[in-house]
């Protein structure tokens, strides 16, 4: 039993800190403009690719344990800048995981290599309008024709989509879970508007139909050994709504903290007031549960991975409902400057609820732990 | 970071829980309904070898671990030992024991922790008093010092195993014009003349475990009843806060594992509208709530329970976060297990009304939760 975090893993969380947050001080990463976003990204992912960040949960990095270094990254570059954190984990832990397990070595070769060394940018595509609890059926398919596979479906909510240069997009090939990695000047490849989201600005989402697309076979994934491909990636996705809302939990903590101490009310710090100080003292508490719970799910994915999945949703649904009321008593506890846009709470405030819709959400979480505790699931 | 237990850890573990259903389970609702204490369980805590846990050998313990030790009361939850018991368990080992473990003479040592570990004693803790809470230092309760003798007078209040205790750790002010720094410890024995308890408090929840009031008037103890040296009291009972914020919180912990299991297995059985209740997601729900809190509550005991195995000062900031989170957030899970089980949710044979009240005891007891919340906010 260990609780402490190596110094070498620390002293990544402060190198992933200080690179990131010189770029997001003046807010321009938080903007809704896909041409600016992507230049972003290509700048945030060519700094992360001299860490060894976009590697970790990938492929282990030598000094690194992997998910539970990676959780604590992630917590780093979410506090720094949720959109980009959104758009590198979309790109990095969703479409090059994707390539890394089920990839073939040339494969990897192709795109795996130039992602990981922050030259590419992929999303992942799986949401369509008819998904069921059970993540089917997807009703995005591809047909072979000779060395040819011919796709042809509608996604939606795809992170990164409108500035991906590859998509890897899931459905069903001769009745199995496949993803279909696509180019994004792909012909049938109709990439639809950046959507308005409350949160996130910075990560372009959109939705993307695909008609008629062609692609080599080669650029076909197969899950290996019958593997539930949506439950893995919906596991991932997870992951990095973990991750954003340990992120958004320490912005909004910390910001309220820091105002509560210096914002002066009677004479006096307003932190010296109970109605703030029991605030933050519960802030605080579902903050570091929060830690310990996404910590301790990392750790269960490198050891125990059969046990992962439940703590995992267990992880999800606490994290991100904590988030959620940490960032609302943060911007009550800013008053009047807190509801003003553009500061760091009122973002975090509007990115939280993200995290109980997206991946599996808390609904569907609850049901699932419960089919667990009933021996309804396996 | 590792969070992984030892395969000796998860054995022992699973040897408790086995140990408490076959041994201490069937009794628990008699003593509840009769709010009794159930001496013959707590001898068998005893020989099991938990009271005693964390003691050296020659001390009749195993010199276990502090993980492990927590891991025990977590056990006792799980099988389904009710929260009175674990409560007077924790009073007696924690609060009384090892603190005379930790700062009495060897003598005293020699002469009370091994009877304590076994279960031959039981002991108490008193340091509450009427108008002296979390504020410690308002203490009224005096120790004059009067030749080879110091002479008590005043009275605690809330105070476990009160009523029962043969062995009692006192806390008084030797100097009451000092506020923290006035404060002593002195080990009283049950029978020593001007000491007295009250009768047994009716209370909400753990009631098997008895709590009252203790008296001390003109109480005559020896000089050497003095655990360590004037003025120290009130550090040594900052330092049963680590055991307070682990070992006292798993059973907590326990208990909401021991809720999961058993409203499952009702939500299997139990029909309505033609099916399991549980084939319903707001079942589901209720079972997520519980399984989120239990999940989220563990580490928060065991990170305490590490970091004094290291010999690391108590964090005050990371233990009242434990204390809080264990206090406020166990009472969601508690009432959707009690719901759970509908009308015999309320009822006392189907134990989940029990743990309900026993629940509600975390957010009251060893420090409100508005006082782990002032501690926090200070340190912040």
């Amino acid at each position: 039993m260990n609780y402490d975090f190596s110094e070498n893993e620390l002293a990544l969380f402060a190198d992933v800190w200080e690179k990131i947050t010189g770029l997001a001080a003046a807010g321009e990463l938080e903007k809704r403009d896909p041409p600016v976003n992507a230049q972003n990204l290509r700048k945030v992912l060519e700094i992360l690719a001299h860490t060894p960040y976009l590697h970790l949960g990938i492929g282990h990095d030598a000094g690194f344990s992997g998910h539970l270094t990676l959780m604590g990254a992630m917590e780093v570059l979410a506090a720094a800048s949720p959109s980009v954190y959104l758009s590198v984990e979309a790109s990095t832990r969703i479409f090059g995981r994707a390539v890394s397990q089920w990839g073939s070595s040339g494969q990897k070769q192709q795109w795996l290599t130039p992602l990981l060394n922050g030259k590419m940018i992929g999303a992942l595509a799986i949401s369509e309008a008819s998904l069921n609890i059970e993540n089917a059926p997807l009703t995005t398919h591809g047909e072979r024709q000779g060395d040819a596979v011919i796709i042809n479906g509608a996604k939606q909510y795809v992170i990164n989509a409108p500035i991906a240069d590859w998509i890897a997009v899931a459905g069903v090939l001769e009745g199995e879970h496949a993803l279909f990695l696509i180019e994004k000047s792909a012909s049938g490849l109709i990439i639809g508007p950046a959507l308005q989201t409350p949160g996130y600005e910075g990560a372009p989402i959109s939705g993307l139909t695909i008609e008629n697309t062609r692609i080599p076979a080669a650029q076909v994934l197969l899950a290996k050994d019958r593997a539930d491909m949506p439950a893995a990636i919906r596991m991932w996705e997870n992951q990095i709504l973990l991750g954003a809302s340990l992120g958004l939990s320490k912005t909004a903590f910390e910001e309220a903290r820091d105002y509560a101490k210096s914002h002066q009310s009677g004479g006096k710090p307003i932190i010296a007031y109970q109605e703030v100080g029991f605030k933050l003292a519960e802030m605080l508490t579902l903050f570091q549960t929060s830690q310990l719970l996404a910590y301790r799910t990392a750790w269960t994915i490198e050891t125990a991975p059969r046990e992962a999945a439940e703590l995992m949703l267990c992880a999800k649904v606490f994290c991100a409902e904590s988030a959620e009321q940490i960032c609302s008593a943060a911007m009550q506890i800013l008053g009047g400057s807190g509801y003003i846009s553009g500061n760091r709470v009122e973002r975090a405030f509007r990115c939280a609820k993200y995290a109980q819709i997206a991946g599996t959400s808390t609904e569907i979480a609850r049901v699932q732990i419960g089919d667990a505790a009933l021996g309804y699931r396996n | 970071m590792d969070f992984a237990f030892t395969r000796e850890q998860r054995m022992f573990k699973k040897e408790i829980i086995r140990f408490a259903k076959k041994e201490i389970v069937p009794r628990v609702q008699e003593h509840d309904l009769k709010e009794a204490f159930d001496f013959e369980s707590f001898r068998k805590l005893g020989e099991f070898g938990i009271l005693g846990l964390h003691f050296p050998e020659e001390y009749g313990g195993s010199g276990a671990d502090v993980v492990t030790t927590v891991m025990a009361g977590e056990a006792l939850g799980e099988a389904g030992v009710d929260g009175g018991l674990t409560l007077a368990y924790g009073a007696h080992s924690f609060l009384c024991a090892d603190t005379i473990f930790r700062h009495a003479n060897e003598a005293q040592r020699k002469k009370y922790v091994p009877k304590l570990a076994s279960g031959e004693l039981i002991g108490c803790m008193g340091l509450t008093e009427p108008d002296a809470g979390s504020d410690v230092a308002s203490m009224k309760t005096t120790a004059e010092k009067k030749g080879d003798q110091y002479v008590l007078n005043g009275s605690k209040i809330f105070i476990t195993n009160g009523p029962i205790a043969d062995i009692c750790v006192i806390y008084a002010k030797t100097d009451p014009e000092q506020k923290h720094a006035g404060i002593s410890a002195f080990i009283v024995e049950k029978g020593t003349k001007g000491f007295s308890a009250g009768a047994p408090l009716i209370k909400m929840g753990v009631r098997t475990s008895q709590t009252s009031e203790l008296f001390f008037n003109n109480c005559e103890i020896p000089a050497e009843n003095l655990l360590g040296t004037e003025g120290e009291g009130f550090n040594m009972s900052m330092q049963t806060v680590e055991w307070d914020r682990s070992a006292l919180l798993s059973p907590f912990v326990g208990a909401a594992k021991y809720m999961l299991s058993n409203c499952a297995d009702y939500a299997k059985k139990r029909e309505q509208f033609g099916r399991p209740i549980g084939k319903f997601q707001a079942t589901k729900h209720k079972l997520a709530n519980i399984r989120i809190f239990a999940e989220a509550a563990q580490s928060l005991a065991y990170k305490i329970a590490w970091c004094k195995d290291q010999g690391r000062p108590l964090n005050h900031l990371e233990a009242a976060i434990a204390k809080l989170f264990v206090g406020d957030w166990s009472m969601g899970p508690a009432n959707d297990a009690m719901c759970l089980f509908g009308g015999y949710g309320f009822c006392h044979e189907y134990n989940m009304e029990r743990i309900f009240r026993d629940s509600r005891l975390a957010p009251i007891g060893g420090g409100t939760s508005d006082i782990q919340k002032m501690i926090i906010s200070k340190l912040i």
